[in-house]
């Protein structure tokens, strides 16, 4: 199958952003096919937090469009948008004084009218989702109590009560161990390989990266430096021309896909 | 701290039961003792059964204790709304209408009107209309101290400079208020009091229609919107992605909650540290954010204001202490309590 032959979920069109006057972003464009699992690279204070920011409703670009499913996100209720886009931020808020399970029940705002109470049915499947992540024996704690581990299994839990058909996902594997960064990311890959998720993560670690995504961007400066599958995007030329780093590319022993080396005594 | 844990609805229910009939019973208190049998024959005759009861005990509690405990349960119950909501909306868990400057604005508004009022307009003006003039300096005032602490405390909704700048305001509007009564008559002490303290004295039936409508209609509102405040309790970013319309949300659910405060001080003075107090209790006691939330908020709010009333007016034994000074001393000290959980586990 290849994903030409499919509408694209999300299409961004040459959008710029700037803060306080200065371009953050410049003619961003790219789409993402239903059923993929895209990542997003680039070093420190290149725009990808930004650029995530756009698609959830947070920055409003300067110029072009982002349209998902051929409508255009800006001109929807956010609603609207956030019934089809779910969000996992970088860093948590305190989430003042809620429990895991308020916290998960938030995922049904979108769903809900103003005067709708969670009926029975709604319980359930909120217990139903704290069970499939492992979170039925913290229902009641305080969300701001966990680590940072549990913290990022209850926002993916939230995140999958929600329903979306697009994840974004901004360094979901911070403040992780390399249990938790495997176990999360194995999850989100498993919805995605069902056909029920499209995903959007950006990521610090090449290597996950790579082992995760079908598709990589390459964000550097505000713009676009590269776009394909990992092993078309992550090459030593350019692990060294965008981070300045120097690396050696070879395969995985077990998987197919890249795996870097960096040498860490050798420039 | 948690006592009680109303997990299951018939315990909370039982408890809803009791506070209400507290707060029949606290009818009985005051210059003069009404036994509780009085109470119950009041009660039955009132429901139209054949009781015998005193007249004269019967105009006291109907004529001056009954709206005495409307207003003062409107005002704890209105109280504790405004601070619940203002928690919610600046996620800060040491928002209360009066520590943010809203009530001293709302004292300022409303004094501002009756002393320009009683220089040119008390001649034409009737009882009602100045009433609603009051109310609506009282408004004014209030907005506009929301509008103050939100720009002075800037971006980012920190608690300690949202703090601040409360209290700023809260100090500029005060003295604001002092010159003005000062103005007017330079023996206003006893009118200072009740702008910056609080009393029920000025309860009757004739001005009880405002308040009850304003603290309704505001639970009702509450309540719809409860799930939205909830979500930006998680932050604002979360609470967009979640698809509220966070600024428009914050924005009305602060104006409605001056508002409220606005009514409520137009008629019974500053009182401060209830809404801090009551949305803090109900949160640990109840564990969690439950439907019942605002609801609790109301109810036990309101109780709590008309056992502070009935301290107020009994402590002393010729003499009534504003409503304020006692609800300053239990909430300083309750403030202080949060203030220190808070930096113990920072």
């Amino acid at each position: 199958m290849s994903p030409d032959q499919q509408a694209p979920l999300l299409q961004v069109n040459k959008i710029s952003w700037s803060a306080e006057k200065r371009p953050i972003l410049q003619h961003i464009q790219f789409s993402i096919q239903p059923g993929s699992f895209v990542g997003l690279i680039g070093p420190n204070g290149a725009g990808k937090s930004s650029l995530m920011r756009c698609l959830y409703g947070v920055n409003r670009p300067d110029q072009g469009e982002i349209l998902f499913r051929g409508k255009d996100i800006w001109r929807c209720s956010p609603k609207e948008n956030a019934r089809k886009i779910a969000v996992i931020l970088q860093e948590q808020s305190e989430h003042l004084g809620l429990s895991v399970y308020e916290v998960v029940a938030l995922a049904l705002t979108p769903h809900k009218t103003l005067f709708e109470w969670d009926n029975a049915e709604d319980h359930q499947r909120i217990l139903l989702v704290l069970q499939e992540h492992d979170l039925l024996p913290f229902k009641q704690r305080l969300f701001a109590h966990l680590s940072g581990g549990e913290k990022q299994r209850v926002m993916l839990a939230r995140a999958m009560l929600q329903g979306p058909e697009l994840l974004i996902m901004d360094e979901p594997t911070n403040h992780l161990d390399v249990h938790y960064q495997l176990e999360v990311l194995q999850k989100v890959r498993r919805q995605v390989r069902a056909g029920q998720l499209t995903v959007l993560a950006s990521f610090h670690d090449l290597n996950l990266a790579a082992a995760f995504c079908d598709q990589i961007i390459v964000l550097q400066h505000g713009k676009i430096t590269a776009h394909g599958s990992p092993s078309e995007v992550l090459t030593e030329t350019m692990i060294s021309e965008v981070f300045q780093t120097c690396a050696w590319v070879d395969q995985h022993p077990l998987d197919k896909h890249p795996r870097i080396t960096y040498g860490y005594h050798h420039a | 701290m948690a006592i009680i844990m109303p997990r299951q609805t018939s315990t909370y229910l039982l408890i809803c039961v009791l506070a209400v009939m507290s707060v029949f019973y606290s009818l009985s208190f005051g210059a003069i003792d009404i036994s509780f049998s009085t109470l119950i024959n009041w009660f039955t005759q009132s429901l139209g059964f054949n009781s015998h009861v005193d007249v004269i005990e019967a105009r006291i509690i109907e004529e001056l204790r009954l709206p005495r405990l409307i207003l003062a349960f409107l005002a704890g119950a209105g109280l504790s709304l405004a601070g619940a909501v203002l928690q919610m909306v600046t996620r800060n868990p040491l928002a209360d209408p009066y520590l943010f400057g809203i009530s001293s604005g709302a004292s300022f508004g409303a004094v501002l009107i009756i002393a320009l009022l009683s220089g040119y307009g008390a001649l034409w003006l009737d009882q009602d209309l100045m009433q609603l003039g009051i109310t609506g300096g009282a408004f004014i005032g209030s907005a506009l101290s929301v509008v103050l602490v939100l720009a002075f405390a800037g971006n980012g909704l920190q608690i300690e400079r949202m703090l601040l700048a409360g209290v700023a305001v809260s100090f500029m509007f005060a003295a604001a208020t002092s010159l003005v009564l000062y103005q007017i008559d330079a023996q206003a002490v006893s009118a200072l009091l009740f702008w910056t303290m609080g009393s029920f004295t000025r309860a009757n039936w004739d001005n009880l229609g405002m308040p009850v409508f304003i603290v309704l209609l505001c639970l009702v509102l509450f309540l719809g919107f409860s799930r939205q405040m909830r979500a930006a309790l998680a932050g604002d970013e979360n609470a967009r992605s979640l698809g509220v319309e966070i600024h428009r949300l914050r924005i009305s659910m602060l104006l409605l909650s001056s508002l409220m405060t606005a009514v409520l001080v137009a008629n019974s003075g500053g009182i401060g540290f209830v809404g801090l107090m009551i949305p803090h209790i109900i949160r640990r006691v109840m564990l969690r954010f439950s439907r019942f939330f605002f609801f609790s908020c109301a109810l036990f709010g309101g109780c709590f204001m008309v056992w502070i009333d009935v301290l107020a007016r009994t402590l002393m034994d010729d003499q009534e202490l504003p409503i304020g000074i006692i609800t300053a001393a239990i909430g300083s000290f309750f403030f202080l309590l949060v203030l220190r959980q808070r930096t113990r586990r920072t």
